[in-house]
């Protein structure tokens, strides 16, 4: 599937139903229904085995759910209430469009459902107090307007729990650039999809999971059923390098390939896994470049630590304005990751 | 005692980054054991079978990894920015000697704060002796770890001090207790566990793997005993301690009955333990699977996470001595 | 089962964190009658089947659901004899210190090899003799002692550092059905549990039935993560107690104490939070909605991640004044809890998992 499609499907932390049939069917379609799985909290999880005896079982993740917003009420003038799913920081919400629902087909016999159109609003400028225009608007504060009448017509098509997405259409920008929503971890989920093709010389899991973004939920289930020896994490990361910061504080850098983490709060990477990661893409000339910092928390955390442990290491395409509805990210360190990952496995 | 303790805080092993040490463990117990494996974690794992093939199998565990400064970026003049592994005070670690994996020594620096500043770790940089980036990076990598540079002294009469005394010392007495031990009934695992420093993540996969029926943690607390510092009520000196309770578990009430009695019997001092905070391994060893009975042996200790960690080698004989008589049943 | 009584029995026990080993033998007692099996595990997990009483109409094995509430209480305990005999104060789970100040405890003595309970008062330093600013704030645990009024000799005879404190709060009836007592939180709950089995057995079910009685949880969801490996089942049912509006609460943090109320948001299997509502509407119950955006703070986030994965529900039962010794609940609504346990048991089938990821 093009990545600028699965960045446009919706899918926020519990609620992946849209994003998971789609990869399943992929999976299916590449490696054969018998080897692909929805598991029991709803992680697709797809095999492909080698010929090498005593192959070491490597697990390849990549979560499938995105940052959002969850409807929790309505304010009697029609406005919905809601609240961040994952991290969002309540500064990049103000007077942005957003989807109320989600677009879904019809199937087994079901009516097709339209998405309603949404947006963020916040009082005017003209008429905000000197401390208004100084504090943040907290998530509490702020409101989705569907255009309701009032809160029984607002609850009546959102009712509460109702999924809610960044509306942002994908395009190209700039040089070989990609703006887009939920690039954090559509990226990955596409590049694993592509690897489903690869020629693997190990016995190879990819985990699709979901719920990564409030504490790397369907992980833990995922890693527990595989037991990997080895598992790579394919993510996407904050990039900290336009504008002028200091040269120590950038994480990492749009176009200058995939980043390797040595560390994040999550996990430290198994030091010789590191290294040979380090000298496969030496090795093959593939851009890469390491993390500079130790922040954010993902999937290799669950991965290293159920059942009697793997070796982990994180992969990750620079992102430009995570967890915004403005995410950007290089379509070349997109490849570099893709590259690095599958040297690894059929090395 | 003193000399093994110092053999074990000597070698290098920053959590992540336990092989060295492990290998320095792996030599002086070997011959001791029946079995030593390690696992994806670097979890060195030795058993001693028991005598009775329907014994219980009892896990020890003692953490080899300790707290340090990971290189997560070069200044163009060639000093290395760090970020902390584990928990560490920005206090204790102004003007440091420190040293890495392969021998680079360094001194931990804080640059002077700006009005209104707070100290934080990104004040901190590494100084290890480079002109510029190129130079310092062809000594350390991104990702490499520093520690406080080993110094192990005796101070006074019965009492040492050194950096990684948290949890070299448990090493120490668990090495100490697997070459004394004579055959016994229950087969006993020793786990010398990594990365307990960032969330006792080693202990955690070790023990799914042991699924061991009962687990003892060995590891140090804080003390109250020295100026402004009045919990948990443990005295240096005056023996081992047994963990009621603490942050990340609670013990075993029946084990921890068990244990103080062991300690009866042995004819040797021991304390009870309630520490507000920290946790040992057996928070994750408790969790194991269908669960495990838990407690923790602890080492009255001075200065944790610091690199002058001071602890009295009689109560760590102490905590020898009570196991050996646990063991025997 | 009488519920007041119920209440009057659970709120006389004394079971905190990691030392509930009687109250697992008395809440054994209870689902004994009403189950196949009880054991209680290594972390005092009380773990009680009910085999399913209809077979799978194709044969397959029968699905597997835990139904969970924890046993556990706050408590404290003795972190320290000072010098006078008074008794400094370290925390089991999450004790909020404002309830503290004169209030009469039960200090577990353990000393001389003999189990004996103290009664003590909770003192501190008289506001006659603080600063005026001091007097503004709340007292901090640290500045508390427990005062057993006994020659500091004998104390040190009696007590020893590690035994528990417990606190006081009989079983007291309201009006309107209401009752308060200490340990609602979450005692209520296993008697929604025992009212469910109660049903159950004059009803039929196609799922054997795990009835968790969980350790631990007021120190992070130990023991249900622990039983949940030992079950290992196909879903996932949890109780626990919620915030009912008392004056100043801030609004969407509560829900009516005359309703239970089911939790939304990530952590909660969406499809099977429909089926929970649908058992409701069609049986003429009314639900309340609880919102989590991510962590559900009761034993569903440890159960969600137990080995493969578990999917959750779960219900709520609303209690004003938490984590006191008067907690509060309308009765109705805890009977209510337990049928509305007891329907969606019973509609659980083979066919329980078709459409839930998609």
């Amino acid at each position: 599937m093009e990545l600028s499609r699965l960045c446009e499907m919706q899918g926020i932390s519990g609620r992946e139903e849209l994003v998971r049939m789609a990869i399943f069917r992929e999976c299916a379609e590449v490696l054969g229904e018998e080897n692909v799985k929805i598991d029991r909290v709803g992680n697709v999880i797809a095999h492909k085995a080698c010929a090498k005896a005593d192959a070491p079982r490597v697990m390849v993740a990549a979560h499938m759910d995105e940052v959002g917003l969850m409807v929790i009420n309505a304010a009697d003038d029609g406005l919905l209430q809601v609240r961040n799913i994952g991290g969002i920081d309540p500064r990049v919400l103000v007077s942005k469009r957003v989807k109320v629902g989600y677009d879904v087909p019809a199937r087994d016999g079901k009516p097709a459902q339209e998405a309603l159109s949404g947006v963020i609003g916040a009082m005017a400028i003209h008429l905000q107090s000197a401390a208004d225009r100084k504090n943040v608007l907290p998530i509490e504060n702020l409101y989705v307007d569907i255009g309701a009448k009032d809160k029984d017509e607002a609850l009546a098509k959102a009712p509460e729990g109702t999924p809610v997405t960044f509306d942002t259409p994908s395009s190209p920008i700039g040089d070989g650039c990609l703006l887009c929503k939920a690039g954090d971890d559509r990226v990955g989920c596409y590049n694993l999809l592509r690897l489903l093709h690869a020629e693997v010389t190990c016995d190879t899991w990819f985990a699709f999971t979901c719920q990564e973004e409030v504490g790397s939920r369907g992980a833990y289930g995922a890693a527990f059923r595989i037991q990997p020896d080895v598992a790579l994490i394919l993510e996407g990361t904050t990039a900290n390098d336009a504008g002028d910061p200091d040269e120590t504080q950038k994480v990492c850098r749009l176009g200058k390939g995939v980043a390797v983490s040595f560390m994040d709060k999550a996990s430290m990477a198994q030091p010789e896994l590191f290294a040979e990661m380090m000298k496969l893409a030496e090795g093959s000339g593939i851009a890469h470049q390491v993390k500079m910092a130790v922040a954010g928390g993902n999937d290799s955390g669950p991965a290293q630590r159920a059942g009697c442990g793997a070796k982990v290491c994180v992969l990750s395409v620079p992102c430009r304005y995570i967890h915004s509805p403005s995410t950007v990210l290089c379509l070349e360190d997109v490849e570099a990751q893709y590259l690095l990952a599958k040297a690894y496995l059929t090395r | 005692m003193f000399e093994l303790l110092k053999t074990l805080a000597d070698a290098y092993g920053a959590t992540g980054r336990e092989t060295k040490v492990a290998n320095v463990i792996e030599g002086l117990v070997r011959e001791h054991v029946d079995s030593v494996r390690r696992d994806n974690l670097g979890n060195l794992i030795c058993v001693k079978n028991g005598t009775d093939p329907n014994g219980k199998r009892i896990m020890l565990s003692a953490h080899m990894d300790h707290i340090g400064f990971i290189v997560a970026a070069v200044e163009k003049e060639g000093f290395l920015r760090v970020a902390p592994v584990g928990g560490i005070g920005l206090n204790v670690s102004q003007t440091r000697h420190v040293r890495f994996e392969n021998g680079v020594q360094g001194v931990l620096v804080r640059q002077p704060l700006k009005e209104g500043e707070t100290a934080a770790m990104k004040h901190f940089y590494i100084d290890i002796g480079a002109k510029d980036a190129e130079e310092a990076l062809s000594m350390v990598q991104l990702g490499d770890v520093a520690v406080y540079a080993n110094d192990c002294f005796r101070l006074g009469q019965h009492r040492v001090a050194a950096p990684a005394m948290d949890d070299r010392v448990a090493c120490a007495l668990l090495v100490s207790l697997l070459k004394d031990l004579p055959p016994v009934r229950d087969t006993v695992v020793a786990v010398f566990s990594t990365q307990e420093e960032v969330g006792c993540r080693g202990a955690k996969t070790a023990a799914y793997g042991v699924e061991p029926d009962v687990g003892i943690a060995l590891d140090v607390t804080a003390n109250g005993d020295t100026p402004e510092n009045k919990l948990p009520a443990v005295k240096l000196g005056e023996g081992i301690c047994v963990k009621i309770m603490d942050q990340c578990s609670i013990s075993n009430p029946e084990l921890v009955q068990e244990l103080l009695t062991a300690g009866e019997k042995a004819g040797v001092p021991t304390q009870r333990e309630v520490l507000p905070f920290g946790g040992t391994d057996a928070g994750s060893m408790q969790l194991t699977r269908s669960g495990v009975r838990v407690c923790t042996l602890s080492i009255p200790c001075r200065n944790v996470h610091s690199a002058c960690e001071v602890i009295d080698l009689r109560d760590v004989e102490a905590g020898k001595q009570l196991l050996m008589e646990y063991l025997r049943g | 089962m009488d519920i007041f009584a119920y209440l009057e029995g659970m709120a006389a026990q004394h079971g905190p964190s990691g030392q509930e080993a009687r109250v697992a033998e008395w809440l054994s007692e209870r689902f004994r009658p009403l189950c196949d099996s009880v054991t209680i595990d290594a972390l005092y997990n009380v773990i009680a089947v009910k085999k399913a009483t209809l077979p799978t109409p194709d044969g397959s094995p029968a699905p597997k659901v835990m139904l969970c509430a924890h046993q556990d209480e706050i408590a404290l305990m003795v972190a320290d004899i000072l010098p006078d005999g008074t008794l400094r104060m370290g925390s089991v789970g999450g004790v909020d210190p404002r309830i503290l100040p004169a209030a009469t405890v039960t200090v577990h003595a353990t000393g001389e090899g003999q189990s004996r309970a103290l009664t003590g008062v909770v003192g501190a330093l008289p506001p006659h003799l603080m600063s005026a600013q001091d007097r503004e704030r709340n007292y901090t645990r640290d500045e508390l002692f427990v005062d057993l009024c006994m020659a500091p000799e004998k104390v040190k005879k009696l007590v020893r550092i590690g035994d528990l404190i417990t606190l006081q709060g009989p079983a007291v009836r309201l009006l309107n059905h209401r009752a308060a007592s200490k340990t609602m939180d979450d005692r209520s709950c296993v008697g929604c549990l025992l009212l469910a089995a109660e049903r159950l057995q004059k009803m039929q079910h196609m799922c054997d039935l795990y009835f968790v009685c969980s350790s631990q949880e007021e120190v992070g969801g130990r023991g249900a993560a622990v039983a949940a490996y030992t079950v290992d089942p196909d879903l996932a049912v949890v109780l626990d107690v919620t915030f009912a509006p008392t004056p100043q609460c801030p609004p969407d943090t509560t829900c009516p104490l005359d309703t239970p109320a089911v939790t939304y948001g990530p952590y909660v299997q969406h499809r099977l939070l429909e089926r929970l509502k649908q058992t409701a509407k069609e049986n003429g119950m009314k639900l309340s909605g609880e919102h989590a955006e991510r962590w559900t703070g009761t034993d569903a986030d440890d159960v969600q991640i137990a080995r493969s994965g578990i999917p959750c529900v779960l219900i709520s039962l609303p209690v004003k004044y938490m984590h006191t010794t008067v907690e509060l609940l309308d009765m109705d609504t805890l009977s209510e809890c337990g049928r509305l346990l007891a329907l969606f048991l019973a509609g659980i089938d083979e066919k329980w998992e078709d459409g839930l990821w998609n």
